[in-house]
């Protein structure tokens, strides 16, 4: 699955998981992508991780991790040395630009797109806000930002949330 | 040789550490990377960085492989793999914990209010990252319009980024960008 995953392997893990091999329903999916999204790291490298441990324990994991990483390693040093090769090379270097250039406008669209369906509230997009500045533009140590960031943001929506 | 070892070293280390505060994936920590890498041990410059994230978006596999490929543009296919593990271990850990104690989280309130705190903060991260990037990528009014184009397909459209980038990399052929 790691191979197949072009722009991301998460479309394609929901669609051989939950509809192919059945391993899942929608519902289970869905919740494990939310749990892995509050979790540090990358999200589908965790959908793997407790995917596996729930499958086949400990192991399990280490396999389902093992698999999804490496073989796309692999081929991305294959890709990265014929890259090295032709990187001088002023159409090479041209064409390079031109993808770099869009590969910025995708997160800034991934960034525009949950921001448009999520629809935060004020305090969200403050909290928002701070990040992309303090990050982005202020370039702080993100070990710092973040921690910070955090406590803040919790206890603003504690703050919001009624209590039961 | 110790030059290599402490690279390798400082790769680790720092890239172990971003680790358990990437919350949203990757792309949160990639403004980090970039000011680990190119400001403070000036590894590559910023239009390099940019051009590894492309390479890493074109081809196929997690979004985390822009790890390994920094990694291998430092120290070779060993940076790529001291990377790639330092960059995904720590939280995988993380995350095998947690998966423990998932049912105990899924009735807590606690669950959904870190949630809803987290995800605007994920969001800002992501958007940080696509500032960054661009700060290396648009060095022309071409490469700036192919940014602003990009970033209107993905936001409203539902086109395979794949082809956002291909069709860029032949726009940019003609020396645009």
């Amino acid at each position: 699955m790691g191979l197949l995953g072009f722009g991301g392997v998460l479309p394609w893990a929901r669609r051989v998981m939950v509809d192919e091999r059945r391993w899942l329903s929608d519902r289970d999916f869905a919740e494990l992508i939310g749990l892995c999204q509050v979790l540090p790291g990358p999200n589908v490298v965790n959908l793997s991780i407790i995917f596996g441990a729930r499958t086949h324990g400990p192991l399990g994991a280490l396999i389902a991790i093992t698999a999804l990483l490496f073989m796309p390693v692999g081929l991305m040093l294959l890709i990265a040395t014929v890259y090295a090769s032709v990187a001088q090379d002023p159409l090479t270097r041209n064409a390079i630009a031109g993808a770099s250039a869009a590969a910025a406008g995708l997160i800034l669209g991934t960034a525009l797109r949950l921001v448009l369906q999520t629809r935060p509230p004020l305090r969200g997009l403050l909290t928002g806000a701070a990040a992309f500045v303090g990050i982005g533009v202020l370039q702080w140590p993100l070990l710092w930002v973040i921690p910070v960031l955090i406590v803040v943001a919790v206890a603003a929506e504690r703050h919001a949330t009624p209590r039961q | 040789m110790t030059d290599t070892l402490h690279v390798l070293t400082e790769i680790a280390m720092r890239f172990a550490a971003l680790s358990l505060v990437a919350i949203g994936g990757i792309n949160a920590i990639l403004p980090e990377i970039h000011r680990v890498v190119v400001d403070l041990e000036g590894w590559m410059t910023s239009a390099q960085f940019a051009d590894l994230f492309a390479l890493a978006n074109l081809a196929p596999g997690p979004n985390a492989m822009i790890v390994a490929l920094v990694g291998w543009k430092v120290a070779g296919v060993t940076g790529a793999l001291v990377a790639t593990i330092a960059a995904c271990g720590p939280s995988s850990v993380a995350c095998y914990i947690a998966w423990h104690f998932a049912d105990r989280l899924r009735q807590s309130p606690w669950r959904m209010i870190v949630q809803r705190a987290l995800a605007p903060i994920a969001i800002g991260l992501i958007l940080a990252s696509g500032y960054t990037v661009a700060r290396g990528a648009d060095r022309s009014p071409g490469a700036f319009a192919l940014t602003l184009i990009a970033t209107a397909t993905l936001a409203w459209t539902r086109v395979n980024p794949v082809w956002v980038l291909l069709g860029a990399g032949l726009v940019g052929l003609s020396g645009f960008a």
